[in-house]
């Protein structure tokens, strides 16, 4: 029956979750994954107003029977339809009466309770669809336990009853999406993605569609690090205002990566105009203007030279990436090397990829002329370098998806509910290989 | 959320981002709403004209009950021809938009509601049949009334969905809405009669002057003599019968009422879906309640193997 009704794509990352619908070039959705609850954490009850015992109130359609009527219906409480999820929870929680949660951490699914609302009011109150006509696509970080797989299933197709399911890893689709990319010739799903998000940056070598999980990297530096470190600055000079939020905006503006730092320093001293001012306006209608200067470049720089910023973390990106390569198996390396590719909001600072690229060059071009030297005079043919970036870098996951999403083989890739009844939540663990060799 | 938004939230919040005065961007975006409605937003000719485009399953059907004389009521100016594939098109030129800011709002709020006016036209129809019935019967006494009068108008049926419909009729003091609805899977079958029942029973306890609802699995009388129904005997299809009085159809209520009784389908799913979230959450609960119940649980005294100083130990024989 859900012959034509377009297929429903949701990556829901630690920070932001995307929906939309496939075929789209944008997800319609773009809000916080975050859901605001009445009272206090859940479970715990010791909240305002709902304060009631986890096991005394049944429902009393459990209790069976609607017989007796009026007594029992008069209990009946629909607190747990007391909730909002996204930017209207993020107003909600700022009132009284309502606690704000995050389900997601790390990429990862914590709280199934808070997911599975949050969904339910993703699909009915801002996709409006009724789950049982699409059919879902649904992403997950790398390394994601199978039982996290098996509850997602459990809650799309048992509550959600959902026509279809499959479930992709957010690095393979972002692969896909840098197929729009003019620099991309063969759409192979070989390459290595550099997903930064709000919370943590990942390096995912992907093999023919499949993630080398034993050499995946993840750095402790990506957007959120990098707004602090901009209020930082702004708190510093004793700035006007340096919220977050401004620091957020700041740096989301006017940040970019420069090919050299030390020549940027004397650059702007060169030209003032490179200095900015940025205007805020508070909800009062007061407005006041912040100085951007240095930030501007030194922001993003803490992916080049994490010294300084944190004194935990050393290792620049370049040379994460570059390592991750070489842990590898070799056969996949070349590819691995020309195919590193930009997702997340986080690489979105103009000129990141150039540096990127440059600085794994230098890296690489160096270990040759090395082992050249050591091999007295064999000549190596030298390494293809290419850092992809594209226009849909932002939603790269999400963008992937809808991709596959659309094309008329999807269905026959997601496990249905027929075969969910059949099977059970087990079937989950395998997917075939969108995408992958053998489709188009 | 208790009820469901009438209004498409995604066409109201693009059109409030365009209309805010953001730079013209374009715009190309197929999108679904409930029951197989599809949307098309796009910007075809310049960024700043704005087409949006509706399919509906059933449009055929509401064009001959007048979805038309709806539509351009609601529309008038903005109607363009319907792009191919689709059945219905109003485009919106930003150049030329209302100046003051409660026209614009009031264009963003009817055009997110594009799917419930087009479905509006045979509930509004049927409720001009009914007052035009109502006063007609005021002139006879109940007896006296011609067969016409008494017997009410014809059926009407909206096919909104592959295997579900709704059937509207109108007589002299109601009108009758049903719903046939199909449940696919069997906990849902339940989870739906526990809620009709709970419709059912609404009225006899608080809400007096709530509509009267029915629920039975075979086709209710006013649905005699229609065709393609199902009889409903192996359980999976359900007749779901709202009777609407007089007071819900009053011109002040009117618009209400039709919002509403559209969006019930969705409604009760949502509900049914709901729930079924929050026994999945009691569920969790519980669980996590006996895992702790168990590793808190140790052996009443272990049996410990008892060895005598050479290392050997007894065993019991047998
Ligand atoms: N134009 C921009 N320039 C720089 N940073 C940006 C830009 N736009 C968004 N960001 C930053 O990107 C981050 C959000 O990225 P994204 O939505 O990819 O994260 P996520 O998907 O929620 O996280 P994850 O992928 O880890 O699950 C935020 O920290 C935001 O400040």
């Amino acid at each position: 029956m859900a012959s034509q009704t377009p297929a429903i794509v949701m990556d829901n990352g630690t920070g932001f979750s995307k929906l939309g619908f496939a075929g789209n070039d944008a997800p319609s959705f773009v809000f916080p994954t975050a859901i605001a609850t009445r009272g206090g954490v859940s479970g715990g009850g010791g909240g305002s107003g709902s304060g009631r015992p986890a096991i005394a109130n049944k429902p009393s359609y459990l209790t069976g029977g609607s017989g007796s009527g009026g007594a029992l219906a008069a209990k009946r409480g629909t607190e747990d339809l007391d909730f909002s999820i996204g930017d209207e929870a993020l107003a909600a929680s700022a009132g009284p009466g309502y606690g704000i949660h995050y389900p997601v951490r790390h990429g990862q699914v914590e709280n199934w309770d808070h997911m599975e609302r949050f969904w339910s009011n993703s699909i009915f109150k801002y996709l409006r669809v009724e789950p049982e006509d699409h059919y879902f696509l649904l992403t997950e970080p790398p390394l994601n336990p199978p039982e996290n797989r098996e509850n997602t299933a459990e809650i799309m197709f048992e509550s959600f009853n959902c026509a279809g399911l499959y479930i992709a890893v957010q690095a393979v689709l972002a692969l896909a999406a840098s197929w729009t990319s003019a620099k991309v010739a063969d759409r192979s799903l070989t390459g290595i993605v550099v997903d930064s998000g709000d919370g943590v940056t990942h390096v995912i070598p992907v093999a023919e569609g499949y993630v080398i999980g034993s050499s995946i990297k993840s750095i402790p530096i990506a957007g959120r690090d990098i707004t602090y470190f901009v209020q930082s600055l702004l708190r510093d000079r004793g700035e006007a205002d340096s919220s977050l939020k401004t620091a957020e905006r700041v740096k989301e503006e006017y940040c970019y990566v420069c090919p050299d730092m030390v020549k940027e320093f004397a650059r702007f001293d060169r030209e003032p105009d490179r200095f900015l001012k940025h205007t805020v306006t508070a909800p009062n209608g007061r407005s006041v203007t912040v100085d951007v200067g240095y930030e501007r470049f030194l922001a993003p720089e803490i992916f080049f030279n994490p010294e300084i910023y944190s004194s935990d973390f050393l290792t620049p990106l370049p040379t994460v990436v570059d390592g991750v390569i070489q842990q590898s198996p070799i056969d996949v390396r070349r590819g691995l090397y020309k195919n590193i590719v930009l997702s997340g909001g986080s690489t979105l600072y103009k000129d990141f990829g150039r540096r990127l690229q440059r600085d794994i060059r230098h890296l690489v071009d160096a270990r040759l002329r090395a082992s050249e030297a050591r091999s007295g005079g064999a000549k190596s043919g030298g390494l293809d370098v290419q850092v992809v970036t594209h226009k849909r870098q932002r939603h790269g996951p999400w963008f992937g998806g809808s991709l596959l999403g659309q094309t008329p083989e999807f269905r026959s890739y997601c496990h249905t509910k027929a075969e969910y009844d059949e099977i059970g939540p087990s079937i989950v663990r395998r997917f075939a290989l969108l995408g992958g060799p053998g489709s188009t | 959320m208790l009820l469901l938004d009438y209004q498409n939230v995604l066409i109201q919040s693009l059109l409030t981002e365009r209309f805010s005065g953001a730079s013209p961007v374009s715009i190309d975006q197929v999108v679904s709403d409930f029951d197989g409605v599809t949307y098309h937003l796009s910007t075809p000719e310049s960024k700043t004209k704005i087409l949006i485009s509706i399919n509906v399953r059933c449009f055929k059907e509401l064009v001959q009950y007048g979805a038309q004389d709806v539509l351009e009521r609601e529309y008038g100016p903005y109607i363009v021809a319907p792009e191919s594939g689709y059945d219905f098109s109003i485009q919106i030129d930003l150049e030329s938009l209302p100046a003051d800011q409660d026209a614009k709002d009031d264009l963003i709020r009817r055009t997110s509601l594009l799917k419930r006016n087009s479905m509006a036209a045979p509930f509004e129809r049927a409720f001009d049949d009914f007052m035009q019935r109502q006063e007609e019967a005021s002139k006879f006494t109940r007896e006296s009334a011609p067969e016409g009068v008494r017997e009410g108008g014809e059926v009407m049926a909206i096919h909104y969905r592959d295997e579900e419909a709704i059937y509207i009729k109108s007589s002299h003091d109601r009108v009758t809405v049903i719903f046939s609805t199909i449940f696919r899977e069997e906990t849902d079958r339940i989870f739906g009669k526990v809620f009709l029942q709970e419709f059912v029973d609404a009225r006899r306890r608080a809400i007096q002057n709530a509509p009267q609802v029915l629920y039975r699995n075979e086709p209710p009388l006013e649905l005699q003599g229609v065709r393609g129904l199902s009889d409903g005997s192996n359980g999976e299809v359900g007749y779901v019968t709202f009777v609407l009085f007089p007071r819900h159809l009053t011109p002040q209520r009117r618009q209400e009422t039709i919002s509403h009784i559209q969006t019930f389908r969705d409604y009760f799913h949502y509900h049914i879906k709901a729930s079924k979230a929050y026994i999945h959450s009691r569920m969790r609960r519980r669980t996590a309640d006996f895992l702790q119940v168990l590793n808190r649980a140790r052996p009443e005294n272990e049996e410990k193997e008892r060895k005598t100083a050479s290392g050997r130990t007894f065993r019991v024989q047998g």
